[in-house]
């Protein structure tokens, strides 16, 4: 096997040497071309075990869900793209409304993913979640005295929250779910507690909100879990001090379940090499690939039966999940923007 | 022999293709831009924009007005200020100043936030130092000053040039009617140099106005945060297209403001190599001010940021690939730079002829500068796109297949894209620089019977070589520093530094991206010394 291997791999060398350069379209080397919005360094060990095992070799490009979905839409027939992936489900539906997936049949990939992590109608699939939480000061605020989003919104938390900018598509899509279980109405209500709660404009990314209650200047936060597991597992001894500062929990556990956001992909209706995509979204959800999400990135893979180890994970789970099909904060999101700019949440 | 009417008709005889040439500068740098306004204007009107302007729009025009204002005091102060320093002055330490101080071009204005709003953070190291006292910097004022710290090199630069050209009569004659040495100043020196540093003020004004990186880092929500989240939003290209064309708006003004300074000033800006000025010699108390003056800007625009991410990088592991990143970025640069310092020359020849299509097509050059990276690069894609799909039908005809993806797919995208943002940014200083060149000058060479091309080379050349390659400069720095677009249109597996500085600090992992960041100015700074020095010793 590992001759045949090699010798595919000196007859496509050859070929290369002296003909054209080799296009992707050449029969001698498998590759898939992936654009992702993930832009975490350890997926290049993903994908050079991918490589590994399968002899396919990815070619990617990384850049944010809304610029991969309009290069696709752009190239159109002639789009080089096999596999798109994004981390937000919103963009996700985005790219499926904008018909850049083709339909795929994920019920036969043999592996027991919930279905509110696929999209109804089989365009996409999500392979690893992210919750998005609360964390409070362990100084100044007692354990039980939030349990739920809503809670946040109470005149008692005035001047006293810190979050991020309302472009950030995470609190997006935590609005979006709001809009789907409150309405419209009682979601904008929410955001506006939230804008009047502000203990600060919205600056930096979810680890300035937990820097933010270690100094002091807020006292509780909301940002993904895994920023929070990154700070803990961190070199860096301000990082992890400003993490044992707080308390991390899931919200809404006797409500709605937690919020939950996916990583997810889907094949491109122009695929120029649709087995290959396949056999690389198969490969997510290989043992290494979901080992590999909540070792590396600290995300939660969609598998439960594989073991992987990462103890300040796992001491978060296991927690009520929202059972929202995720399609459905990428069909609020527009709502939930147009709400941001309303409350003039920064 | 005619002389006179032949010498009134134009200055250079002007082949056809120099014009050419601008007209290509003009379309390379406006056709994205175009393809954007088609965008805009042919898509569905749907409600957004009245939600926006109800709501988040007032915000976004205050923030960019704040930022820009800012920026552009900021760094008019600090490069007018020591561009007169430098050019007109002697104290310890001036000759190096004077291409050290161009430096904190090569450091991108968001690597300057990312490492600033690092220190000053609450519970960061500044506020521990004092107490609690420093303020964080963030939010539009810190957005500007940044701009104003990374950016003033732009005024600087242009400044001390005109400074250094300048003849000395004026100030002399000021002085001999009893003006001190300030009044003099204010009255001659500066309203000479006006030009110059309206130049610079306008490539501040836009490169503030369209960046992305530094206002959403620091939290200031300026038009090009609107129509990104316009664009993320609502989904809606059509809306971040239109918004867009509000940036061309204000472009336009600004170049328009910048040409009207331009053409009053025309008549006083004695050039040539004439009676250089001699320099003020500064004692020793004057001398000191002078060179913390000088200090003070480098230090708060390169040592301070630089030295925090060195800081940060010895304290953690380098992230891979940055060796092919910079290569990656050095290639792309350097490409682009010497084909838009080409067409800037071109464009500035082509303005001599005083044509109207030159003109058209200079003005035109500069709408490419107005838009932000990624708008710039959408357009990029709309027109090769089109393009592609137009050769179809033959292609199908030839091979029975769609065209192949050439356009889009090759870094000749990118280098389109990055000519349309920065082709413009050539052309300004090629123009101040051929401005030396007078019509006197040229007039006297002709009479001596020396052929266009000789005149060229021997009169002009000296004259604008300094000024041609600050230019390429320019563009080699802006496009090192570069990364929307690059996001966008790059090809498979094909990082630059700026791309992964910006994927590590998007995550907050300031630490992994320290080292990258601090490889873009050190990779520009090389070409940057070589060349500040050679400008330098023009200068002197």
């Amino acid at each position: 096997m590992k001759s045949v291997k090699f010798l595919a791999l000196a007859a496509s060398a050859a070929l290369a040497a002296c003909s054209q350069p080799a296009t992707e379209d050449g029969d001698t080397a498998r590759v898939v071309n992936v654009y992702s919005a993930r832009h975490y360094s350890s997926d290049a060990a993903i994908y050079a075990a991918f490589t590994e095992q399968t002899g396919i070799e990815v070619n990617l490009v990384a850049a944010s869900g809304d610029q991969l979905i309009e290069r696709v839409r752009a190239d159109g027939e002639r789009s080089p793209a096999d596999v798109i992936i994004t981390v937000d489900a919103a963009r996700l539906h985005r790219a499926e409304q904008a018909g850049l997936f083709a339909a795929s049949d994920f019920s036969d990939l043999d592996i027991d993913i919930p279905t509110n992590l696929i999209d109804p109608e089989g365009y996409w699939v999500s392979f690893a979640k992210r919750s998005r939480v609360i964390a409070y000061s362990n100084d100044r605020v007692q354990p039980g005295e939030i349990a739920t989003y809503e809670d946040l919104a109470d005149p008692r938390w005035e001047g006293r929250i810190c979050v991020r900018e309302s472009g950030n598509a995470y609190n997006q899509s935590l609005l979006a779910s709001l809009v789907a279980h409150l309405g419209e109405e009682d979601a904008q209500a929410w955001a506006q507690g939230i804008v009047d709660n502000m203990a600060r404009e919205p600056q930096g990314g979810d680890r300035t909100q937990i820097n933010g209650i270690a100094a002091g200047e807020c006292d509780v936060a909301i940002l993904n879990h895994y920023y929070y597991a990154m700070m803990v597992n961190s070199d860096d001894p301000a990082a992890q001090a400003a993490a044992a500062a707080v308390t991390l929990f899931f919200p809404n556990q006797e409500t709605t379940g937690a919020h939950v956001n996916v990583s997810g992909a889907g094949i491109a209706v122009n695929a120029p090499h649709p087995e290959e995509a396949r056999t690389l979204i198969e490969f997510f959800f290989s043992d290494d690939a979901q080992r590999a999400f909540a070792e590396m990135t600290n995300e939660i893979p969609v598998r439960t039966d594989v073991s992987w180890d990462n103890p300040t994970l796992a001491a978060m789970l296991p927690f009520n999940e929202d059972s929202l099909n995720v399609s459905e904060l990428g069909d609020n999101n527009e709502t939930a923007q147009r709400i941001f700019d309303r409350v003039g949440w920064q | 022999m005619p002389a006179p009417a032949h010498f009134l008709r134009s200055h250079v005889r002007l082949p056809g293709r120099t014009i050419g040439l601008a007209v290509l500068a003009a379309a390379i740098c406006a056709a994205p831009v175009l393809a954007v306004a088609w965008i805009a204007l042919s898509g569905e009107t749907g409600d957004y924009l009245q939600h926006l302007a109800g709501t988040r729009l007032p915000t976004y025009l205050a923030t960019s007005a704040i930022v820009a204002l800012i920026a552009a005091g900021g760094a008019g102060l600090i490069g007018t200020g020591l561009g007169w320093l430098i050019a007109r002055t002697e104290f310890v330490g001036r000759r190096t100043l004077a291409w050290v101080l161009i430096l904190p071009l090569a450091v991108p204005a968001y690597v300057a936030a990312y490492a600033w709003l690092d220190l000053s953070h609450a519970g960061g190291p500044l506020q521990a130092m004092t107490g609690g006292l420093f303020p964080t910097i963030r939010g539009s004022w810190g957005a500007g000053l940044m701009f104003a710290l990374v950016l003033y090199p732009y005024v600087f630069l242009l400044a001390r040039d005109t400074f250094a050209g300048q003849s000395a009569d004026a100030y002399h004659a000021a002085r001999t009617l009893g003006a001190g040495p300030l009044t003099a100043f204010w009255r001659t020196s500066l309203p000479m140099a006006r030009p110059a540093i309206a130049a610079g003020l306008a490539l501040v004004v836009m490169e503030s106005l369209a960046d992305y990186g530094t206002v959403s880092h620091l939290g200031a929500p300026t038009l090009s945060i609107g129509l990104i989240r316009a664009w993320s939003g609502a989904g809606s290209l059509v809306d971040a297209a239109r918004l867009s064309l509000v940036l061309v708006v204000i472009a336009i003004f600004v170049f328009g403001l910048e040409r009207a300074q331009r053409r009053r000033a025309r008549s006083v800006n004695a050039a040539g190599r004439h009676k250089p000025a001699p320099r003020l010699q500064l004692g020793a108390g004057h001398g000191l001010l002078a060179l913390l003056a000088c200090l003070t800007p480098l230090a708060l625009g390169m040592v301070v940021p630089l030295g925090r991410l060195v800081w940060l990088a010895l304290h953690t592991d380098t992230a891979p690939g940055l060796a092919a990143a910079s290569l990656h970025s050095l290639t792309l640069a350097l490409i682009t730079a010497v084909i838009a310092a080409a067409l800037g020359l071109a464009t500035a020849y082509a303005l001599r002829s005083r044509t109207a299509i030159a003109t058209l097509a200079a003005r035109a050059a500069g709408l490419g500068y107005a838009v932000p990276g990624a708008v710039a690069a959408v357009g990029v894609i709309a027109l090769l796109s089109g393009t592609q799909a137009l050769l179809d039908p033959a292609w199908r005809a030839l091979t029975g297949e769609v065209f192949p993806i050439l356009l889009t797919a090759t870094g000749g995208a990118l280098v389109f894209a990055y000519l349309s943002r920065f082709a413009a940014a050539a052309i300004s200083p090629a123009e101040t620089a051929l401005a030396r060149v007078t019509p006197s000058l040229d007039g006297a060479a002709r009479t001596l019977g020396a052929s266009r091309g000789r005149r060229v080379r021997t009169v002009h050349w000296p004259l604008i070589a300094a000024g041609v390659t600050s230019a390429g400069l320019l563009v080699f720095v802006e496009v090192l520093k570069e990364l929307p677009a690059t996001m966008i249109l790059r090809p498979f597996n094909y990082d630059t530094l700026a791309i992964i500085a910006h994927n590590f600090a998007s995550d907050e992992r300031l630490g992994e991206a320290a080292l990258p960041s601090l490889l873009i100015p050190l990779v520009a700074l090389l070409p940057m010394i070589f060349v500040a020095r050679y400008l330098s010793r023009q200068a002197r």
